[in-house]
């Protein structure tokens, strides 16, 4: 496993270093809609009012949003992709099996996503004053944000093996990732916080924004539910894509775009 | 309880496999109780028109779409059940590119050896041979998508091997390439059979089919009609009649002798089919016209394989649909 996670890296960096415009491209469109945001909240609020700690807070509720459409259309646009250009099937024909190479893809891809996420964060700190903070702790919320948020690629992924073309889904699930994100859901309380405990990467965004924008510490309490959180949403979306697999083969559609 | 050993000479065996697909009036039976067993450094050709289930035959063979009924064994590990059994086999598939566009054929040949677990050093090192074996050493640090279709070819069927599997299914290895490529492509399909590894091979060109090909099996509206030694096929379907090719007229008596032999005149030619001895006795009769060829009939893959397509449909259990991309 540790090989094919090499190879991954390697052909993910290859195709970067050698393509990298689109990438490139992508950092600046996304800097430069946050930035747009940011300009039109300012002149409707006026030029005398700071945003304090809630731009922080929608801040990093913005560039995780970013963060998580990256990685949940990473499957489905790589299964779409890869079945337009002719190699999905050399893939799946891969004794890892499909659910694994694309973890593996995933993983590898992630070192990439990171990197142009920082780029993000830093160039959007530095055009609004935004002072967001970086404490260690930090890593235990993202992890178990990216884990729900893999479970979620798993499940588009699977979308787009049952039924192909998915570039619409994939659109208008970016919204409801908005809410999921960007909601101040750790402000709730009672019915409405358990509720939001329940749905995808939200007890772990919660935490983030209390870390990196509040200055407050890590609520371990919350913090366990955001690891239970991380790892049903993930089990979820493997387990739905190994069943379209499944289906998929069944059909004899697995190479049919 | 003692289990059946499998024959480590026997590369592939698919046991009456079959596949329908859709639901109701509008189901549809690819591929009826097909079975096929291919051994080491055997080449087998699987020929059929259009539609005939061809490619979904090699997919379930390839674990990539799953028989209603039937199993497949690779090497004896059954790739439905056991993805170990993907080791086995290496596949360049028709319609796909098979290949990383933006990567180098070194790159391709290191990533591929990963996904079919190489060790990524031994994979390097496997793929600096193949790209020598298959002359594209010149060509590696050239993006795929720069070589030319020939090329690209010869690198798709160098990442099948790289794993060095037990069998190597070839769907359409030579269409779309000019004479001198495909003259390449067959070259390496004989020297990796003579390595040893099995090849399942489907094509259109019977020409191919039957330089490359050990055995033939063709099927037809998804049932096999024919497997054989491709020779023995060949020379089933060849009479033992005579082409005779002469100039000039016959005379109104020489055609009554002639068809008193049992032989049929058209044109310029005679076609007779009885005993080489009397053949001799036919031929004093054309004296003294000259004899421009006497040769006796010998069918080729075509004539087999238009004569099998064209018999008489066998009765089917439900109303075939074509499938577009089967």
């Amino acid at each position: 496993m540790i090989n094919l996670l090499m190879g991954e890296f390697k052909r993910t960096w290859i195709q970067f270093l050698r393509y990298p415009a689109e990438v490139i491209g992508g950092v600046i469109i996304i800097t430069s809609v946050f930035y747009g945001l940011f300009i039109s909240a300012q002149y409707m609020a006026g030029p005398a009012i700071a945003f304090g700690d809630r731009l922080d807070a929608i801040v990093v509720g913005y560039v995780l949003w970013t963060l998580v459409i990256f990685i949940v259309n990473d499957v489905a646009t790589n299964l779409q992709l890869e079945a337009q250009t002719g190699t999905l099937e050399q893939v799946f024909l891969s004794p890892f099996g499909a659910s694994r190479v694309f973890l593996a893809r995933a993983i590898a891809s992630l070192g990439l996503r990171l990197t142009l996420i920082l780029t993000i964060l830093l160039i959007i700190m530095g055009i609004t004053g935004s002072r967001i903070q970086f404490p260690l702790a930090l890593v235990l919320p993202l992890v178990t944000l990216l884990l729900a948020a893999y479970g979620l690629a798993f499940v588009m992924g699977a979308c787009a093996l049952i039924f192909k073309r998915v570039q619409q889904v994939l659109g208008i699930f970016q919204f409801a990732l908005l809410f999921l994100l960007a909601a101040p859901t750790e402000d709730w309380r009672g019915p409405a916080r358990a509720f939001a405990n329940g749905l995808p990467m939200i007890p772990s965004t919660g935490l983030l924004r209390d870390l990196m924008a509040r200055g407050a510490g890590l609520d371990w309490g919350q913090m366990g539910v955001a690891i239970a959180n991380g790892l049903l949403y993930f089990a979820l979306g493997m387990v739905v894509f190994g069943w379209a697999e499944r289906q998929a083969k069944r059909r004899g559609t697995l190479g049919g775009y | 309880m003692n289990r059946p050993v499998p024959d480590p000479d026997i590369a592939l065996e698919a046991h009456q496999l079959c596949k329908a697909y859709g639901r109701g009036r509008r189901r549809f039976v690819a591929v009826r109780e097909v079975s096929l067993t291919i051994r080491a450094g055997q080449v087998l050709a699987f020929l059929g028109p259009n539609g005939a289930g061809k490619t979904t035959t090699i997919k379930m063979i390839g674990g990539l779409i799953r028989p209603d009924r039937g199993w497949v064994k690779l090497a004896g590990l059954d790739p439905h059940r056991q993805p170990m059994a993907l080791r086995q086999v290496g596949a360049v598939l028709e319609g796909n590119r098979n290949l990383y566009w933006r990567l180098t054929p070194p790159e391709n040949l290191e990533y591929f050896g990963a996904l079919r677990q190489v060790p990524r050093r031994l994979a390097r090192q496997r793929g600096q041979v193949l790209l020598e074996q298959f002359g594209l050493l010149e060509k590696q640090r050239t993006p795929v998508q720069k070589l030319s279709r020939g090329m690209q070819q010869k690198l798709a069927i160098a990442v099948a091997l790289v794993h060095q599997p037990k069998l190597l299914l070839l769907d359409e290895p030579t269409l779309g390439l000019d004479v001198e490529a495909s003259e390449t492509v067959k070259a390496l399909v004989r020297d990796i059979a003579a390595s040893g590894c099995a090849i399942l091979l489907t094509t259109h060109q019977l020409a191919v089919a039957e330089a490359l090909s050990d055995r033939v099996a063709i099927i037809r509206q998804g049932q096999i009609v024919a497997e054989q030694p491709t020779q023995a096929l060949i020379q089933q379907f060849s009479d033992s009649a005579y082409q005779i090719r002469f100039a000039g007229l016959l005379s109104d008596g020489q055609r009554d002798a002639i068809a008193a032999l049992g032989a049929t005149v058209t044109e310029n030619r005679i076609r007779y089919a009885g005993s080489p001895t009397s053949l001799y006795t036919l031929l004093s009769l054309l004296k003294p016209l000259p004899l421009l060829e006497v040769s006796q009939h010998r069918a080729d893959l075509t004539d087999v394989f238009l004569q099998l397509v064209r018999q008489p449909s066998p009765p089917e259990p439900s109303t075939p649909t074509p499938k577009p991309d089967d």
